[in-house]
């Protein structure tokens, strides 16, 4: 559970440490429509793992199944030893074990932001109001939003209000943090803000797998860069090489496109 | 006096039996609100359910007592009921033989009928994000409910409720034809005692209209503090590092819990109906879109 390792940067882990998700098979169907088909993907602790790909190839797909907001049709997703199988108690311990963050913050209007933080805890930790109060605090100041904790969200900048979100999440202290195009809601000068909260997090070695178009945050961050197309994982590398040297042609032309 | 139609000494001294009648008249409008509240949360929950055992009742329940008339409905109950013997003398006559007891029945079924709706459709305002962001932190489906989609649904459908509360209130005139002696059937009384087809009418009218107004007053109030997290926006937005300072001395510093409860503990509902529908529309793209 803890996520105190002290590795960082974006060096490729030497020794195999133990494995937070592994994705084997995994479909999708909506409806008729497949949205993820054979998808394989394996996860360390403490690996940073980015997701990026068109619109519509899957990638929220994907990391909706990991912690169940999305339920998977094929194949078997383990995380941290927890099987998904559907059943309640799989899809809560799963819950506990990743933090999300959404692109649209989703922070809950009609509570301030202490209380957005602290809702969670005092309600699934069984923390007291005393020890929930400290521990959303300790998280507001992490993400820097100290100062203005009994505002409520429609009162924060986005790049606030996102911040937040991220604290809300770290507030239930998950081993893995999934993040969903976290700073595609937000005006340029506001993605700078988040994407560095996102670092530091890096930095303490959090096993973080972040869907996203940021490609400087990826170079810095990434162990790993993996490029969905039509619900498939089409290529996945070391973020150099991943850059540097695409493979294949679908890679090379989202590439093109993105880097202009 | 005689070129108006109010003779004021008979609406003076009609006074204390009005008032009387007025307190009939709140007593059943306060039970219907307080007994249609939870029920109507309840059934509306059974409506929406995924169980066709519990689904399909109640959306039969709601399709038969919004189309029932309500002064038919009132005679049934009242009425109809009385001719079964079984319950004549069984230990439920205390209620089904008391025509307040009746009336307070009958409009509670039939306000609980329309209240569905209105609650399923604040329900449903809710943004899913809002939910899921709620289920990603490893809440419950009953904690989800309880914290995030009721409080919200409640501001959202603060409005529709209003209008119910309103239109049911002066509804509950038809008790009348029941034999309950509520504000309606007093003036009637009177008018029958004094041949004055005006004052006693108006006179009950009058106090109807305070009736109305003072509901419209609280739920005005109600609203301002329900939705306190949108009306300090404007307040507060330009932050000044003075600004911020004094707002965060503001609340002490054991408040965020206790807000809570307070949220989901009240429900009735604010503002005239035409401020509430801006603030519906607003309030929702605002928070939750960006
Ligand atoms: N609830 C749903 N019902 C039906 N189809 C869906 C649903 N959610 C997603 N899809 C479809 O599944 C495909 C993958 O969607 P997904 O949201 O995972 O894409 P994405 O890669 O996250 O795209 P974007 O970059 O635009 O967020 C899309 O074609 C989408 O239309
Ligand atoms: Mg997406």
């Amino acid at each position: 559970m803890s996520a105190l390792q002290t590795e960082t940067g974006p060096q490729p882990v030497a020794a195999p440490r133990p494995i937070a998700v592994e994705m084997t098979g995994v479909e999708k169907y909506y409806g008729k429509f497949k949205a993820l088909s054979g998808i394989d993907l394996t996860v360390r602790k403490g690996e940073k793992i980015v997701i990026c790909g068109p619109s519509g190839s899957g990638k929220s797909t994907l990391i909706r199944t990991i912690n169940r907001l999305e339920p998977h049709d094929g194949g078997t997703i383990v995380v941290n030893g927890i099987t998904l199988d559907g059943s309640p108690t799989s899809v809560q311990d799963v819950r506990l074990e990743c933090g999300m963050v959404f692109q649209q913050f989703n922070l809950f209007p009609h509570l301030t932001i202490l209380e957005n933080c602290m809702l969670a805890p005092r309600l699934t930790r069984k923390l007291s109001k005393t020890q929930a109060e400290a521990l959303a605090l300790k998280y507001l100041e992490r993400v820097h939003i100290g100062a203005q904790t009994h505002k409520y969200p429609s009162q924060l900048s986005g790049g606030q209000q996102q911040r937040v979100a991220i604290a809300r999440a770290l507030c239930m202290e998950p081993p893995i943090m999934l993040f969903d195009e976290p700073t595609s809601a937000l005006d340029p000068e506001m993605i700078k803000e988040v994407l560095q909260v996102m670092e530091d997090l890096a930095e303490d070695g959090m096993t973080m797998i972040c869907v996203t178009h940021e490609m400087g945050f990826a170079r810095r961050v990434a162990n790993r860069c993996v490029f969905m197309d039509q619900g498939e994982i089409v290529e996945e590398a070391r973020a150099e090489e991943f850059f540097e040297a695409p493979k294949s042609d679908r890679l090379k032309a989202f590439l093109a496109q993105i880097l202009h | 006096m005689s070129a108006l139609p109010i003779d004021f000494a008979l609406a003076w001294d009609s006074l204390p039996q009005m008032a009387e009648g007025l307190v009939t008249t709140l007593l059943i409008t306060v039970l219907v609100l307080v007994l249609g509240l939870p029920l109507s949360v309840l059934v509306t929950l059974a409506r929406m359910s995924r169980s066709r055992i519990l689904s399909w009742p109640a959306a039969a329940f709601v399709v038969f007592f919004r189309g029932a008339p309500l002064l038919i409905l009132l005679y049934l109950v009242y009425y109809g009921f009385g001719q079964i013997e079984a319950l004549r003398d069984g230990p439920l006559w205390v209620i089904f033989g008391s025509a307040f007891a009746c009336a307070v029945i009958g409009l509670t079924l039939n306000h609980v009928a329309y209240m569905v709706e209105v609650v399923r459709g604040s329900l449903n305002a809710v943004p899913a994000g809002l939910v899921e962001a709620s289920a990603a932190l490893g809440l419950t489906p009953r904690e989800t409910f309880t914290y995030i989609r009721l409080p919200l649904a409640m501001r959202y459908g603060l409005a529709a409720y209003q209008n119910e509360v309103v239109m049911f209130t002066k509804g509950t005139a038809v008790v009348s034809v029941i034999t309950v002696i509520d504000l309606t059937a007093v003036a009637n009384e009177l008018f029958e005692e004094t041949y004055d087809p005006f004052t006693p009418m108006l006179t009950a009218a009058a106090f109807y209209w305070c009736l109305v107004n003072a509901i419209r007053l609280g739920f005005g109030a109600l609203e301002n503090h329900l939705n306190r997290h949108q009306r300090r926006e404007q307040a507060v937005k330009p932050t000044t590092p003075a600004g911020a300072a004094a707002a965060a001395a503001e609340p002490p510093a054991g408040a965020p819990v206790a807000p809570l409860r307070r949220m989901i503990g009240s429900d009735r509902r604010p503002v005239p109906v035409k401020a509430a529908a801006p603030a519906l529309s607003t309030a929702t793209p605002k928070e939750h879109a960006l």
